[in-house]
């Protein structure tokens, strides 16, 4: 440039002086395009709220590259509505607020150049309840999603993958017309770059976890409940699990609930009391939303870590026979404190399995090379893992809002309070689980109907591996007067 | 002045240039090889992640990318669980197994120490998590196993840049420069390494395997440093318990299997170390006595389930007149080696050490402020004391027999197949559970008719009456 210029004649020296400016312009138009190019796709800005409970409910952990987009996610059941069981999301058993568009536990965060969808906490930790079966759930966060159905949900996203119409040219104006208003640019990364990198996604997790969540052999976790631990082995450590023996991938476990947290600080956590640092409990946890110790927003975490501390146990929403609780009082200070109440010396510490002797897939598949496993989780970071443990049994619980946490025992094998102060032989055999209809009678939900409000609901069998309603006899042999005094009691916890 | 001017510009240029160079300099070095001591205070945190020098060359793998490689190739190692397939004694919370290290070489490197093959573990039963015995023989770890899994990594394809920074991006952000040096020089240079080592170690691909619990010990010195030709001497033999090793020496006992080595503890600790791959110009001599003078005094763990203490009274009568010549403290033969001739155990691993190597061991440290002078050819092997014997089947040198009551029968009465490595302990039979389904699917299967197998002589005792044999096996578990 500079040498043609100086080779340049006098009379020529426009023509290139022009020349010049429009190569200048260019560049410089470049440059500013590649920083416009640069800062769309490079920004990171999560949806934020201030409320602490909206925070919860819809805030981003920073676990979007593990779900779908949001467009594509809302297009997904409008393309493939035979995959769910029934009308839209909400036939998984998602929570939808009046007026919201996303249903809770579901966070929206812009990151590399799109809207990006991801789970949160309250996916798998807000719960609904019903009084009547005509009346409209009510919502109560931080308890256990008792009616939702997260195995459906992960099916629902495989089989669309496996669809031959997950395609661009099907998908974008599925997207458009459900109101993505896409740029060029957009339409060009959805086309060219996304929805294929999402698909191929989606069938690498289903290849993954295929052996937990698309196997026969495997009997399936139902309405509320999860294989807590497998999915770990299957994507944070990529364990070949078509070779893990199955009774392994046996293990499914109602959702805990989550309030409360600040007494449960030193106690053995999780069904088979595995780790006693709440962190650890919560950094795992998020791992389970799809975040990574790179991508988790540490921040956001500990917004709600913070919270949930304090957050108070919801109260029992019907009446109390005071006079009967009171009797039942003393019933429980004797039979269960020691092992339930935070003040009991039992608390937090684990029974073995030949003690308590409820079912033993859930203790067997948290297995001892997982512990170790997860020590090498969170490597290079100040909060790596050193707290988790095998365990030889199941740990004792508080039981600060029981009555929001039926089904009961770890894997949610006997529905009401009432069935479980029985022995095992006259708990139900057979029930259905994940209607939100409350049982006020019997203190747990409405478990003998199998569908209702167009849903269907998880016809639970305790002769299933994993679903064993055995042991925990304790209080089995009160007399009726007193097991009804102890479940008004409990009532009030 | 213009020339003035030129000049400074030349050396301002020059100047910063310089400082460039320094500063890249600094940054490589402080990146690349600024090392780090790493220091246990407690002698047994010490002897279990303490270096011995491994770090250097040889095995050393980058610790996020060993993190990552059974994440990446899975199919590599025995069966789900990771390193934990392997083997590993693993404590949890701890970031690596017992027996790898993590020093930082300007990046954290892992390497092996004494541990890795001198730590045991036990389990009451299959869902129980197992009990760590350090200083035991790990006869459940596979070696040969571990690699071969960072051979068959290394040679794949996949162990390039992209696939390992990609499998490292979502666990930890190593920085944009760091990444660089993974890029290109870590990881080709961890490649080309495990690939050496590799070819190093191709002599052991034509003989049978080692299994689990079993090491061919001198073999690869022989043939990776003491420059004797590979033969086809097959040296697999179990590894061995390294507690309580004062009365050992203060009695001027044999070390080793075949006894090739007597007199100093320190000729036996620096040449195991050489045998780990660390180089005589590396080793940490001071660590090594660290760990020399922690051995003399490791415990003996007792057994840990029941002894009926009037049987194995019984049995100890048993004992001093058909065992304890050879293997009691104060017998007259113990620690001394027995003609094979005598003996009758399978004599392969006695054959794979040879006079030559004898020779080369003796003068290969003679530069060195350390040297060599005990290392000998036997013809037979040690009888070694039975401290702790409940803990170090299976038995005899090459682990071919299962339990100390199968050792008890003649050898066609021995199991002629079982499984070896599972860590659940049968505590009728005093070794581990080598049979049955569990055993099979974590074991590793040894057949005694697989050379260097056999599970032929050491006969004393077979002809015991039943009543005599099961006291003296209770006896057994009290040493």
């Amino acid at each position: 440039m500079n040498d043609a210029t100086v080779r340049g004649t006098r009379s020529d020296r426009p023509r290139h002086g022009r020349r010049r400016w429009v190569l200048i312009a260019v560049a410089v138009v470049l440059v500013l395009f590649g920083a416009y190019l640069a800062r769309r796709f490079t920004r990171d800005s999560p949806v934020v709220y201030d409320n602490i409970v909206e925070h919860y409910k819809y805030g981003s952990l920073g676990s979007e590259a593990f779900s779908p987009p949001y467009w594509v996610w809302k297009a997904l059941p409008v393309m493939f509505p035979e995959y769910l069981p029934g009308e839209g999301y909400q036939s998984l058993g998602f929570v939808y607020e009046e007026g919201k568009d996303l249903p809770i536990g579901f966070s929206r965060r812009r990151l590399n150049g799109l809207d990006g969808l991801g789970l949160n906490c309250a996916f798998c930790h807000t719960g609904t309840v019903r009084d009547t079966p005509e009346s409209a759930p009510r919502i109560y966060v931080g308890m256990p999603a008792h009616q939702f159905d997260i195995q459906g949900y992960f099916k629902f996203l495989f089989d669309a993958a496996l669809d031959q119409r997950f395609t661009p040219d099907q998908m974008i104006p599925v997207m458009e017309s459900l109101g993505a208003d896409f740029d060029p640019i957009d339409r060009a990364f959805y086309r060219y770059v996304v929805i294929n990198q999402v698909r191929l996604g989606l069938l690498q997790a289903r290849d993954r976890l295929s052996a937990i969540i698309v196997n026969d052999e495997v009997p399936p976790w139902g309405l509320g409940r999860v294989d807590t631990f497998n999915p770990y082995k299957a994507l944070q450590l990529n364990y070949p699990m078509h070779e893990v023996p199955v009774d392994e991938l046996i293990g499914p476990a109602d959702y805990p609930q989550i309030w409360n947290q600040a007494p449960r600080e030193g106690l053995y956590l999780h069904w088979d009391g595995n780790n006693n640092s709440v962190d650890e409990r919560n950094l795992g946890a998020a791992l389970g939303t799809g975040a990574t110790p790179t991508s988790l927003d540490y921040a956001s975490l500990d917004r709600i870590d913070t919270w949930l501390r304090e957050f108070p146990p919801p109260e029992y929403p019907y009446d109390i026979d005071r006079s009967l609780a009171a009797e039942g009082e003393p019933i429980y200070q004797t039979l269960c404190a020691d092992c339930h109440d935070f003040d009991g010396s039992r608390i937090g510490t684990t029974i073995p399995l030949d003690t308590i002797g409820t079912d033993p897939y859930r203790l067997h598949n948290y297995t001892y090379d997982l512990t170790v496993n997860q020590a090498t989780l969170y490597a290079g970071m100040p909060w790596r893992f050193t707290h988790w443990r095998k365990s030889d049994g199941y740990a004792c619980q508080a039981l600060d809002g029981i009555w929001a946490r039926a089904p009961y025992l770890h894997n949610g094998s006997v529905p009401t309070l009432r069935d479980l102060l029985e022995p095992p032989e006259n708990r139900p055999a057979v029930f259905y689980r994940g209607y939100d209809l409350y049982d006020r009678e019997n203190v747990g939900f409405v478990s003998d109907v199998p569908e209702a409000n167009g849903r269907e609901f998880f016809r639970m069998e305790r002769t299933v591996p994993g679903n064993d309603n055995g042991g925990h006899l304790y209080g089995t042999d009160l007399s009726p007067e007193k097991k009804a005094a102890l479940i008004e009691y409990m009532k009030t916890l | 002045m213009a020339r003035h001017g030129k000049h400074r510009r030349w050396w301002v240029a020059l100047l910063i240039v310089l400082l460039i160079g320094i500063a890249l300099g600094y940054l490589l070095w402080s990146r690349l090889l600024r090392e780090e001591p790493l220091h246990y205070e407690a002698e047994l945190d010490n002897f279990k992640y303490g270096s011995i020098g491994t770090e250097a060359e040889g095995l050393r793998v980058p610790f996020w990318i060993w993190l990552v490689m059974p994440r990446i190739f899975p199919e590599y190692l025995p069966g789900p669980g990771g390193y934990v397939s392997l083997g590993f004694a693993w404590e949890e919370g701890h970031e690596l197994p017992i027996g790898l290290t993590k020093k930082v070489i300007g990046q954290p490197l892992v390497g092996i120490n004494c541990a890795l093959c001198h730590t045991a573990t036990v389990r009451t039963d299959k869902y129980a998590k197992p009990e760590i015995y350090v200083t035991g023989p790990a006869h459940q770890f596979d070696t040969q196993g571990y690699f071969r899994f960072l051979f068959a990594s290394a040679s794949d394809p996949r162990f390039n840049a992209d696939n390992i920074l990609a499998a490292i991006a979502p666990n930890y952000d190593m920085g944009f420069i760091d990444r660089m040096l993974y890029r290109y020089i870590l990881i080709p240079q961890t490649r080309k390494g495990l690939l050496e080592f590799q070819q190093e170690m191709s002599w052991m691909d034509d003989r049978p395997e080692w299994g689990r619990g079993r090491i061919d010990p001198f073999n690869p010195a022989k043939f990776r440093y003491l420059g004797i030709p590979v033969d086809d001497t097959i040296g697999n033999a179990d590894n061995m318990s390294v507690w309580n090793m004062g009365p050992k020496v203060q009695n001027g006992y044999h070390y080793h299997w075949d006894g090739l080595l007597d007199g100093p503890l320190q000729e036996v600790v620096l040449s195991s170390a050489l045998g780990d791959s660390v180089t005589p110009d590396t080793l940490p001599l001071d660590n090594l006595e660290r760990i020399q003078s922690f051995l003399m005094n490791a415990p003996v763990p007792p057994y840990p389930f029941d002894v009926d203490e009037e049987l194995a009274s019984a049995g100890a009568q048993v004992f001093l007149n058909n065992c304890a010549d050879c293997h009691a403290i104060g017998g007259s033969r113990t620690g001394s080696v027995i003609p094979i001739e005598e003996v009758g155990t399978d004599r392969h691993r006695m054959d794979s050490w040879t006079e030559a190597s004898v020779t080369a061991y003796n003068s290969y440290a003679d530069e060195y402020s350390w040297s060599f002078s005990h290392f000998q050819k036997n013809e037979g092997y040690n009888a070694t004391l039975l401290d702790g014997i409940w803990l170090r089947g299976p038995y005899l040198h090459n682990g071919s027999v299962p339990s100390l009551t199968d050792l008890l029968e003649p050898p066609q009465s021995r199991p002629q197949v079982f499984w070896r490595g599972y860590d659940v302990y049968d505590q009728e039979r005093i070794g581990f559970v080598t049979q049955g389904e569990d055993a099979e699917r974590y074991g590793w299967r040894l057949d005694v008719s697989v050379p260097g197998n056999s599970n032929s002589g050491h006969l004393y005792g077979t002809g015991l009456t039943p009543e005599e044999k099961r006291s003296l096996v209770e006896y057994l578990k009290t040493l």
